[in-house]
């Protein structure tokens, strides 16, 4: 009933455009030991804004340090990562961070969070106040 | 080429073929048998996580799964390790896993050192062997299995490693028998595994 009651409100907002947003889907980390020095996450960045969005980093509180990280593959399969300083999502546009390729990586981590714990991991642009997200950290890709 | 040639190459050209489909049934008997990889893999010694010189061939009579990478990689290593770990399990869910070996080739001996490794590996519940060493061993080591890796002092926050991230499977005399990427299929690897026991 109250479900129905949102989408009712949602469909409207939507439909009027008040509606419009940026936001952070399909959010989670990838569970690792907990001696482990850094830990990777992947979300969708959905920008429903009229006006692209230029992504500039991330933070975390248990993490001392946040970046975004891309990942590239050479002829001889050799994969790097380099630090993706800033990417553009335009207006009406979605942005994935999957494995193995764009990912969010979290360093110098006070604690390492457990799977099933669901920590605060924010996003920073330099066109948009923070967009923060529950991260589920989880072994496998949803 | 005149029509009469034509014609003759291309009878030849089916004689040929049906030679050959003959030739490939005739091999492919038991069916499935995994190919040997003659071109890579080989006898090693290095440091294993509990500080003992460690040689792959004191694992002969099991089938090993032999994966590279390091534990600072927070992106693709754990995601290898953890399937790897899954193949282990389900094989053991099976009753399978007595004679099957995970060994973790690490090519950061800096940063990860035995005891690093002591701690970090057991998290996978998959009886995963760590092996590290000197720089000059390892890099030996991924000559012999194809696998190349460049330490990079990039801007992604600490050493990095860019590298290929082939898991091998070994056979009982431990030579290769098949390579797979990193985003492999679980249940293949099982099967495969099942039929090298
Ligand atoms: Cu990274």
């Amino acid at each position: 009933m109250l479900k129905r009651f949102f989408s009712a409100v949602l469909l409207a907002a939507a439909s009027s455009g008040a509606f419009a947003e940026a936001r952070i889907e399909q959010a989670w980390l990838r569970a690792v030991p907990p001696v482990s020095p850094s830990m990777a996450g992947y979300f969708v960045l959905v920008n429903d804004t009229d006006q692209p969005l230029v992504l500039t980093g991330a933070s975390a509180e248990f993490a001392g340090m946040a970046m975004l990280h891309d990942t590239s593959t050479d002829g001889e399969g050799r994969r790097s990562m380099s630090h993706l300083k800033e990417v553009t999502i335009p207006a009406g546009k979605s942005l994935s961070f999957t494995p193995g390729g764009r990912h969010l990586m979290l360093m110098k981590m006070d604690s390492v969070p457990e799977a099933g714990e669901t920590p605060k991991v924010c996003l920073a642009f330099q066109n948009h106040a923070d967009l923060c997200g529950a991260f589920q950290v989880r072994h496998n890709e949803p | 080429m005149n029509n009469k040639d034509g014609f003759t190459s291309a009878f030849l050209f089916r004689i040929l073929v049906a030679g050959a489909v003959l030739l490939l049934a005739a091999c492919s008997e038991p069916a499935r048998e995994l190919p040997v990889n003659t071109r890579l893999g080989g006898d090693f010694t290095l440091t294993d996580h509990n500080g003992e010189r460690f040689s792959l061939s004191s694992l002969n009579g099991e089938v090993v799964i032999l994966f590279f990478g390091y534990t600072h990689c927070p992106d693709i290593c754990p995601a290898v390790l953890a399937r790897v770990s899954q193949v282990y399990r389900n094989l053991k869910e099976q009753g399978e896993a007595d004679r099957v070996q995970p060994v973790f080739v690490t090519f950061d001996p800096e940063r990860d050192t035995a005891e690093h490794l002591r701690e970090y590996l057991p998290w996978f519940k998959a009886d995963i062997i760590g092996l590290t060493g000197d720089v000059p061993a390892i890099q030996k080591v991924a000559e012999q299995y194809g696998v190349v890796f460049i330490k990079e002092e990039g801007d992604s926050g600490g050493a990095d490693f860019s590298h290929s991230d082939y898991i091998y499977l070994l056979d009982q005399q431990g030579r290769v028998r098949k390579l797979y990427p990193a985003d492999f299929n679980i249940d293949e690897v099982v099967a495969d595994v099942k039929t090298l026991l």
